[in-house]
């Protein structure tokens, strides 16, 4: 029933062309957003500058609660909402717009198998450091992600938003993971990305992708996001060609706009 | 190393080794390498629920999980993933993530949550090969479990239920084994002609779905429609786990130089360099056709020689 419901809003979305005043949703900036959270919405905002599709980026303190999944970004286009990456590039593509069409078959499939390896294992290490190791979450986390509440609802909210995570975490196995583990596992994925990349401009070549947009997004959040130890950030610098494609999308897409 | 090596796991039936995903992926791994292991099936011991299964028993150290027991085999020079480029490699880690994220929740749907497949094969199957009484505790802790890991990693907080999932996590597999078919293509193996650990890992997932007489799966139906998969495993079976013949060996490793190892790496980095200045040269920089190429319908999969 859900995919007649994607069908419909697919249809609805064709039906009209992307509309100047398209907002994006995120928690607040400064106080209140979280690295994975960040990390998501920099991936769909490099995504839609890579569309050439104009968005304003909005900061409340409760995009959380409006997102109709509960997953941060969200973008309002029109009358319609949408939420995280993937249901994004569809509705983008219903209106005719997308990075992707050039690929073949093996490619795109090439293509989604690197983007779930970014979910998969950067996104879940994002998650473990922020809410599984006591030290971050006690100094950043929870501060953070209560801070535009007063007490008692900000210890409340927080503490829950940890046992949910903490019991994601268990349920795919990285509950018994030790924080080395995890740098080790991010240290393989950057490496994979890396060999994928090679000397390449973008993963496929000349053009980027969303797969350039998600690795982006998560890259760059996690070298300029300030943590309890700079292990994580240390670990992606020592793979070059990393650091050389954030800058270059960095300056492709960013430069010039306060963003 | 010559130490013997025990490897713990649940049975076989349906015409696979073992039914249980885990343990088929480290069975066939240990085919592919050459590991000489000794099966030791958990069915009808108590162990059905003590033990995490799969387990690797060598000498003192107990190792879980595949990916570590893989990662065990490969220290033990027991490696089918020898003659493997970097990029093939990061290729492997990316779709073992794809099956992990897209096809495992449907296959844990399909096997236990779905009502009938539940009642009617699989906990019969799990009951039957455990001892009284844990018969009644095994399938259902299995069931929760699965249940569990769906709702949380496809859930939408805080509306926890299970159908506003099934239609995503469907159509999210379906669309994973169309990307397994296309990569596959006519090939025997993922990677050139013999098999690696990503084959381990795709056999081990699609083969039960494959073979397990499940009453009601429309999943498995879109299985049937991929030849190339369905011959995959066929071949697969055939070839590493028939009484009939013996297995093939697995590709020589001789010890290897790290000089020469280096080598090797640095001359097939810069092969595919100068594949890339090739591209460079031959795509023009302006245009970009805007036509893409007509795309391969699933029919001519069919086509594709089976196994």
């Amino acid at each position: 029933m859900s995919l007649a419901a994607d069908a419909f809003v697919s249809q609805m979305a064709a039906a009209e062309p992307w509309p100047e005043n398209a907002t994006l949703y995120q928690p607040l900036k400064e106080d209140q957003i979280l690295l994975s959270d960040c990390a998501s919405s920099l991936a769909v905002q490099a995504y839609l500058r890579m569309c050439d599709l104009p968005v304003q980026v909005v900061c409340k303190a409760n995009a959380e609660y409006m997102s109709p999944s509960g997953k941060i970004p969200f973008i309002h286009v029109g009358n319609q909402v949408v939420s995280e990456l993937g249901p994004i590039v569809q509705f983008t593509k219903a209106k005719g717009h997308s990075l992707s069409d050039g690929l073949d078959d093996v490619q795109r499939a090439e293509m989604k198998a690197y983007m779930e390896l970014v979910n998969n294992m950067l996104l879940t290490a994002e998650l473990y450091i922020q809410w599984c190791d006591d030290a971050t979450a006690a100094e950043i986390s929870r501060p953070r992600y209560s801070s535009p509440y007063s007490w008692p609802l900000s210890n409340i909210l927080a503490y829950q938003k940890q046992w949910e995570v903490r019991r994601k975490m268990n349920a795919i196995g990285w509950g018994g993971k030790t924080l080395e583990q995890v740098y080790e596992d991010v240290s393989q994925c950057c490496q994979a990305l890396s060999q994928r990349l090679g000397t390449q401009p973008y993963f496929f070549n000349k053009q980027p992708t969303e797969l350039d947009a998600l690795v982006f997004g998560h890259l760059f959040t996690i070298l300029t996001t300030r943590l309890t130890s700079t292990e994580l950030a240390e670990r992606i610098k020592s793979y070059s060609n990393l650091l050389s494609f954030c800058r270059r999308i960095e300056q492709s897409y960013f430069e010039g706009k306060s963003s | 190393m010559a130490a013997a090596m025990e490897l713990r796991c649940w049975g076989g039936d349906w015409g696979l080794p073992s039914v249980h995903t885990e343990s088929l992926i480290v069975l066939a791994y240990t085919k592919f390498s050459g590991a000489k292991v000794t099966v030791s099936p958990i069915d009808w011991t108590w162990k059905t629920l003590t033990a995490t299964v799969p387990e690797l028993l060598c000498g003192d150290s107990a190792v879980q999980e595949p990916t570590q027991i893989l990662n065990f085999l490969r220290k033990q020079r027991f490696n089918a993933d020898y003659e493997l480029t970097a990029r093939q490699g990061a290729d492997t880690m990316a779709y073992i993530a794809l099956l992990e994220e897209k096809l495992r929740p449907a296959l844990l749907h399909t096997f236990w949550v779905d009502a009938e497949n539940y009642a009617n094969l699989t906990r019969p199957w799990f009951a039957s090969r455990s001892p009284f009484p844990l018969n009644f505790l095994v399938p259902c802790r299995h069931a929760n479990t699965a249940l569990s890991r769906i709702l949380l990693t496809k859930g939408e907080a805080p509306l926890h239920r299970i159908t506003e999932v099934e239609g995503k996590i469907y159509s999210d597999a379906k669309e994973c084994l169309n990307l397994l078919s296309y990569r596959l293509g006519t090939a025997n193996y993922f990677f050139g002609n013999s098999p690696t650990s990503l084959d381990a890992f795709v056999f081990g997932f699609v083969a039960p779905l494959h073979k397990a007489s499940l009453p009601s799966s429309p999943l498995q139906s879109h299985l049937r429609q991929l030849d190339n998969l369905t011959g995959f495993c066929d071949t697969i079976l055939a070839v590493y786990f028939s009484s009939d013949h013996p297995c093939p060996p697995p590709p020589v490793q001789e010890t290897v130089d790290a000089n020469l190892q280096k080598l090797t790496q640095l001359v097939n980095k810069e092969s595919n360099l100068i594949e890339k200045m090739d591209d460079n040269l031959r795509s023009s920089p302006q245009h970009k056709p805007h036509r893409p190429d007509p795309k391969p319908s699933l029919a001519s999969e069919k086509s594709s020689t089976p196994a």
